[in-house]
């Protein structure tokens, strides 16, 4: 029970009535959100009726993240928990364990078409090496990449908080109703930048299999040395093979991401004589003096980095 | 992993008899234990006391087990040796089931030799072992010396010193000794050499270093002043100091333990206080006063909200890493005063599966106590002075 309703019970039933009349208090419903961009579109739904709980901040990489006695108490604390599911956060669990949370764990993925991990069969390369890390046939978590699925982010967000918090409801929906008009305006303006990219210059390459779903919406192809969890290396075998693509001239650009070491990337660049073209934010946004500090900028930013690379190159 | 509540031989049965198709759920848990005094580790089921072996050593060890739980290191200081055992138990989490495999726990034919080893460091299953009298760091990997071919890496220092390494990736963390008085005073900081021994980069300084360990990303160390952190970057190893702060009262850590599953530290800070460490947070250190002065305290792996202090007043103390506080205290022993030698026999603690394991060498008993309730739930008798202990095993299927 939170302090304000204490005291209005308190006060007595006609006290009560005018409490519940009044405009309702800043943060009412305490919210988790599991990394950065799942905080951006809580808070564009939420407003300044929650109080959010960012796990993994700006910039982390929720694959490998390790949870925190603080991260416990928040979730311990939280009405809800909003995550991305498909396994992305490999931590939730043993959060969940630590906190013995009672909130309701919301995966804002639910509904998204998903879809599996491109098989990537380089040629010549010994099945084995490859079956080491990669895993065949797993869902690709990053669902968040396309604008779409976004849209279908936030319907669920918004469900949530008005399960949890009815008397907010309508504020969620008027919310989410504005934040989804800019996201549709955001696809329409992501198809927009790739349609002014030659269709034989959209393939380019990153350092893990994070963009799948913005491969699949907007057609521009991604090769990455390492999977769709950071958490596995990259083997000396899908370093050779990306570097054969590259010199056969399948790729047109290569990129760090925010979230992971640039090293591979970089020897990959090295090796081709490709520049790197930029940073692309992955799996977070940036922090708020970066040019990806909420979800709509991090989409801009990525589409205008992989189009001042080709296009320049 | 999967964790089972109900004793082995039940759990076949309802599992079988559940669904007979299905692959065997078995449980294995283990003990560990050596001997204050002689030179001998016995092997015994956690959860029946049933002793499953005895191995005879150089002199009485310390004890560690690797973070697979597949090997146990008894190192003595003494015997100028450490050896390995097999626990006889491996675990493979599968993500959706774990598959458990369970022989004989049986003594390795993978010495490692040195003069007077004192410090043991598993990270990642590579083992550094640092032995004193010689300054010389000898590291192995966990799964050469499970096929029986333990051949160590060497890394030398400027002198014998009582020292530290990690094996932390295609890098390691070296201690550097005191440059006057190398044998008598702790080293005084830490250099990250590559995989050819070079150094690379600055010394990183900690003076009085003493006590390490690693929970999740995150490697702590620590020093007179505060901890150095160490973290994976892009080409070698990141370290950070982190002072005490003033709101600290003096003291210092000279003993970490790691969180499991949650990244935290574990320190001891003054005789009679612990204090919990998240490096990440703004308030980095949580100091908890403890009733009595403390003899020995561990993190649990099974239940990342939980540690446990030991104080010489004989009670075992539930600490609450969340809340940083104690939660329960349970009475366990007669007395065992902190005065006297630092390595006279006291209870030392051991955590696996639903339980705690808490020696009792002057009674020569093992307290078991059930996590859950936090209540004593029996005792397991053993010979002599039950001293240093580790717990080992887990559940999943048998194929
Ligand atoms: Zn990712």
């Amino acid at each position: 029970m939170n302090r304000k309703f204490r005291i209005a019970a308190l006060l007595g039933a006609a006290t009560l009535m005018s409490a519940t009349a009044l405009p309702a208090s800043a943060a009412e419903l305490k919210v988790v959100a599991s990394f950065s961009i799942i905080g951006d579109f809580a808070q564009n739904v939420g407003g300044d009726r929650i109080e959010l709980t960012t796990l993994v901040g700006p910039d982390g990489d929720a694959h490998v993240y390790e949870p925190k006695p603080a991260d416990a108490v928040a979730m311990a604390g939280a009405d809800v928990v909003l995550v991305n599911g498909l396994q992305f956060e490999g931590f939730l669990q043993r959060l969940v364990d630590a906190s013995a949370t009672k909130a309701s764990i919301v995966e804002l993925a639910k509904g998204v078409e998903t879809i599996k991990m491109q098989e990537e069969h380089h040629e010549g390369e010994e099945e084995a090496s490859e079956e080491a890390h990669h895993h065949h046939g797993d869902i690709d978590p990053h669902a968040f990449q396309s604008v779409p699925n976004a849209e279908i982010y936030v319907k669920n967000i918004a469900d949530a908080f008005c399960a949890a918090d009815a008397g907010g409801c309508q504020t969620y929906q008027a919310n989410a109703m504005a934040y989804t008009a800019k996201l549709k305006a955001l696809d329409e303006e992501v198809k927009a930048a790739v349609a002014s990219i030659p269709a034989d210059k959209r393939t380019i390459i990153t350092s893990h299999d994070a963009f799948g779903y913005f491969a699949h919406q907007y057609g521009v192809a991604f090769l990455a040395p390492e999977g769709i969890s950071t958490e596995a290396e990259a083997s000396a075998a899908d370093v050779a093979a990306l570097i054969r693509q590259v010199r056969d001239d399948k790729a047109s650009a290569i990129f760090v991401e925010n979230v992971t070491n640039p090293r591979l990337v970089e020897q990959i660049a090295a090796e081709t004589g490709l520049k790197v073209g930029g940073t692309l934010f992955s799996d977070a946004l940036s922090d708020e003096s970066g040019p990806a500090s909420t979800y709509i900028d991090m989409m801009r930013s990525n589409i205008a980095t992989i189009r001042g690379a080709i296009l320049g190159s | 992993m999967l964790l089972s509540r109900t004793a082995p031989a039940l759990a076949l049965v309802i599992a079988c008899a559940a669904s007979p198709s299905r692959a065997d759920e078995r449980s294995a848990r283990r003990l560990f234990v050596s001997d204050h005094a002689a030179p001998v580790v016995s092997a015994m089921d956690a959860a029946t006391g049933e002793k499953l072996g005895s191995f005879d050593l150089k002199s009485p060890a310390g004890l560690y087990t690797s973070d697979s739980g597949r090997t146990v290191f008894a190192v003595q200081r003494d015997g100028n040796v450490v050896s390995a055992i097999s626990t006889g138990i491996s675990v493979d989490d599968h993500g959706d089931h774990g598959d458990i495999e369970v022989e004989a726990p049986k003594l390795l034919d993978a010495d490692v030799t040195g003069k007077k080893p004192v410090h043991f460091v598993d990270h990642h299953g590579e083992i550094a072992l640092f032995f004193d009298d010689e300054g010389i760091a000898r590291i192995v990997s966990e799964k050469a010396v499970l096929d029986g071919r333990p051949s160590a890496r060497e890394i030398r220092t400027a002198s014998p010193h009582h020292g530290v390494a990690i094996a932390f990736g295609s890098h390691t963390l070296m201690t550097e000794p005191h440059p006057e008085k190398p044998v008598e005073e702790l080293p005084v900081g830490i250099n990250v050499l590559d995989s050819s021994g070079a150094r690379v980069g600055d010394l990183h300084e900690c003076p009085d270093l003493h006590g390490e360990a690693t929970s999740g990303n995150i490697t702590a160390i620590a020093c007179a002043k505060g901890l150095l952190i160490a973290k994976s970057d892009k080409n070698s190893p990141r370290i950070d100091f982190l002072a005490y702060p003033d709101s600290l009262p003096e003291g210092k850590s000279t003993t970490l333990a790691g969180g499991r599953g949650l990244q935290y530290f574990l320190g001891n800070f003054g005789p009679s206080a612990v204090v919990l460490i998240d490096p990440e947070a703004e308030d980095a250190f949580r100091l908890i006063e403890l009733p009595a002065r403390r003899v020995h305290f561990a993190v649990d792996p099974v239940r990342p909200k939980f540690a446990y202090v030991f104080t010489e007043d004989g009670r075992l103390h539930q600490v609450d890493v969340l809340a940083g506080t104690i939660a329960q205290s349970l009475s366990l022993t007669e007395p065992y005063s902190m005065d006297g030698h630092w390595s006279d026999p006291r209870p030392r603690i051991a955590v696996g599966g639903d339980s705690i394991f808490v020696t009792d060498p002057l009674k020569s008993t093992i307290h078991v106590v059930d996590a859950a309730s936090f209540a004593k739930a029996r005792d397991i008798p053993v010979d002599g002075k039950p001293f240093n202990i580790v717990a080992v095993g887990g559940s999943g299927e048998t194929h």
